[in-house]
């Protein structure tokens, strides 16, 4: 009798879903699949909105990584407007931008994932948790707090408030720079990269504990996509796109974004909201990619700053050029966020950042625009297309995690297969499953407000429906 | 030690009355009687606020309430939560809060939660009438604790640790409990 384990929904993740893992007779993993369960309808609801309103309306996606939205929805209105921002504009964009990958990599590595690194996948889930850490390795959990405030911080300083800032908009930004803003976030910067290179190296101090679970928390071979500049540096809001291969080979090099139909197809399926997207040249389901941290600092030749190149150089050292472990994505992720803060210093530092233009200013000059950014969990894609007054008559979105789709569930079958053995149900397993997913971050959107309290709730259920086994948390 | 007072309205201001602590912040910022009190907006109470709590003498959260009858404001005394708090997430409670803060800098300033009963949590911009009308005895509500803990003197070692305040007079003060 074939029976389906469900878990759902899953916790420490941006967003609902649940987790649904079937066994055949012997008890024996056959098929995992991650649902995600919420609707949102985005692109349908803003049809027939004046395109100028759809940087604000967008960032209402989500709750974490708003800044994201802003950016690459922008950018698909300057193509609209038929404008370039002023040079210091889009360098201020940047800051932005990478104040909230700080910020959110942080989230992700220090508030969510941090408990399951600190205590081990088997420890008591009662303990598992931001308190747990604050009392068990305090130093870690300050520069947590520190670092996601950092870049909390600068969002506040440059867009009035930390989530859902209206600072960015089609043309650059609202507003230039102040002196004061600048010498503010400066003198910031030295705390945030010590207190990164503290995380980095607790971290690796600890890597070689997590050796199972690096072996099979999404352990495949596949491609790797994200932005690269000119010289192939870390790029997380211009270039171009870059595609490796499992075995470092490029499969494209220098894509214009804005061709990203002619390389990328969606795909849909019955049991979940999210879309699949995958490389067409392999076809659907084959064409599995991954995008976000780990894809950024395996697509890059090099960083591009001098703390994080070294990081980067050590990183291929212990991992090799092209790991294939999502489990990675943790290390990544610190990398990602020292290169970020560092690049807001160089930022900042440059000769032309207080120049008072910021902004383009145009009626609409074009009736498509697609614009392209790098989120924190990977290249985020808007494109719109309007009427002769401006008026959005089609969306489509491509979400970072819309590309690691089908990573995620061909890792959830892989931690399936090691760790659910039968069909007696046991918090270390139910937890290994959930935190191969809290790698690849997903941010299923947040920005719904949940009320009341979101529980672990496990089924077993026969295929009449019956319940055979139960498990809350 | 200087007092240093921390005001924080939070909640979603697209639900309606889940947003009555964030309106009642952005009164309470042009209030004369909060001169010299740092009031903030968030969204929800997250990690980082233990710093706030941490450097901070007084702080008064702003919530709104499903426990309450609608428009019904009423003050808590918020104590460290005893247990290791929720299974993970990125938000917590006011007691988790107080606990890491703390866990993570030895110390915590008071905290008070001052709560508002709701009427609708459906999605819109707008408060509900009677939570409108609630508005100015929630700020009243606020500046109030901040009043009487300005008019405290300070606290003679022996009495260190004591409980300074049970909120202003004429509202209902208590321990804590869980908001929405």
């Amino acid at each position: 009798m074939t029976k389906t384990i469900i878990i759902d929904p899953v916790t420490r993740i941006e967003g609902h879903s649940k987790i649904t893992i079937h066994l055949d007779d012997q008890g024996d993993v056959v098929d995992a699949q991650f649902h995600v369960t919420q609707f949102r309808g985005f692109e349908r609801i803003v049809q027939g909105r004046p395109v100028h309103e759809m940087p604000s309306i967008m960032a209402r996606i989500c709750g974490i990584c708003p800044v994201s939205h802003l950016i690459a929805s922008s950018k698909a209105c300057d193509q609209i407007l038929a404008v370039e921002p002023p040079p210091t504009g889009a360098d201020l964009r940047r800051v932005m931008n990478l104040a909230q990958i700080v910020q959110s990599n942080a989230l992700s590595f220090f508030h969510l994932s941090s408990p399951d690194l600190l205590f081990g996948f088997d420890a008591d889930p009662a303990h598992r948790n931001i308190i747990g850490v604050a009392r068990s390795n305090p130093q870690l959990a300050r520069d947590g707090v520190g670092i996601r405030r950092f870049g909390q911080q600068i969002i506040e300083w440059l867009g009035g408030k930390r989530i859902h800032p209206s600072w960015i908009v089609p043309g650059g930004v609202d507003a230039p720079l102040l002196e004061e803003t600048r010498d503010r976030i400066l003198s910031t910067i030295p705390e945030a990269i010590a207190a990164i290179e503290r995380a980095l190296a607790w971290y690796k101090s600890s890597i070689l504990q997590w050796a199972d679970e690096a072996a099979s928390f999404g352990d495949f071979r596949s491609a790797y996509m994200g932005l690269v500049d000119d010289d192939g540096n870390v790029d997380h809001y211009g270039g171009s796109l870059r595609v490796m291969d499992a075995d470092g080979n490029l499969l494209a090099d220098r894509i214009d974004p804005t061709t990203y139909t002619d390389y990328l197809g969606e795909a849909v399926e019955p049991w979940t909201y999210l879309k699949s997207t995958y490389w067409k040249a392999l076809g659907y389901p084959d064409g599995v990619y991954r995008v976000g941290p780990l894809a950024r600092v395996i697509v890059a030749d090099q960083m591009g700053t001098q703390r994080a190149d070294a990081e980067l150089e050590e990183f291929r050292q212990r991992l090799g050029r092209v790991p294939s472990s999502s489990f990675h994505y943790h290390y990544a992720r610190l990398i990602d966020a020292l290169y970020a803060a560092e690049r807001i210093e160089e930022l900042l530092r440059g000769p032309d950042i207080l120049l008072p233009r910021v902004r383009s200013f145009a009626g609409i000059n074009s009736n498509e625009g697609i614009g392209v950014s790098e989120a924190p969990r990977g290249t985020l894609l808007h494109h719109y297309r309007v009427d002769s007054d401006g008026i959005v008559e089609w969306a489509n979105l491509v979400i970072a995690t819309g590309h690691n789709n089908l990573a995620m569930n061909r890792s959830v079958l892989q931690v399936a297969k090691r760790y659910v053995k039968s069909a007696q149900l046991t918090e270390p397993m139910l937890n290994r499953v959930e935190a191969v997913i809290r790698c690849y971050d997903p941010c299923l959107s947040c920005s719904t407000h949940a009320l009341g309290e979101m529980a672990l709730h496990v089924q077993l259920l026969s295929p009449s429906g019956a319940v055979l086994d139960e498990l809350v948390r | 030690m200087t007092e240093h007072v921390v005001v924080v309205g939070y909640g979603n201001v697209l639900r309606c009355d889940d947003g009555v602590g964030r309106h009642a912040a952005e009164r309470l910022v042009d209030d004369p009687r909060m001169d010299g009190v740092e009031v903030l907006q968030r969204h929800q109470l997250t990690p980082e606020l233990a710093l706030d709590i941490s450097a901070a003498s007084l702080v008064v959260l702003i919530d709104a309430s499903s426990r309450l009858g609608p428009g019904e404001v009423r003050v808590d005394r918020v104590e460290p939560a005893v247990d290791d708090g929720p299974s993970g997430s990125h938000h917590l409670t006011p007691a988790t809060l107080v606990a890491l803060s703390h866990a993570l800098y030895g110390r915590a300033a008071d905290v008070f939660v001052v709560s508002c009963g709701v009427q609708s949590l459906e999605v819109g911009e707008h408060l509900s009438p009677v939570v409108d009308a609630a508005l100015p005895r929630l700020v009243d509500a606020v500046t109030g604790l901040v009043e009487s803990r300005a008019r405290l003197r300070p606290c003679p070692k022996s009495e260190q640790g004591a409980e300074t305040s049970d909120g202003p007079p004429g509202m209902r003060a208590a321990r804590s409990e869980p908001n929405t």
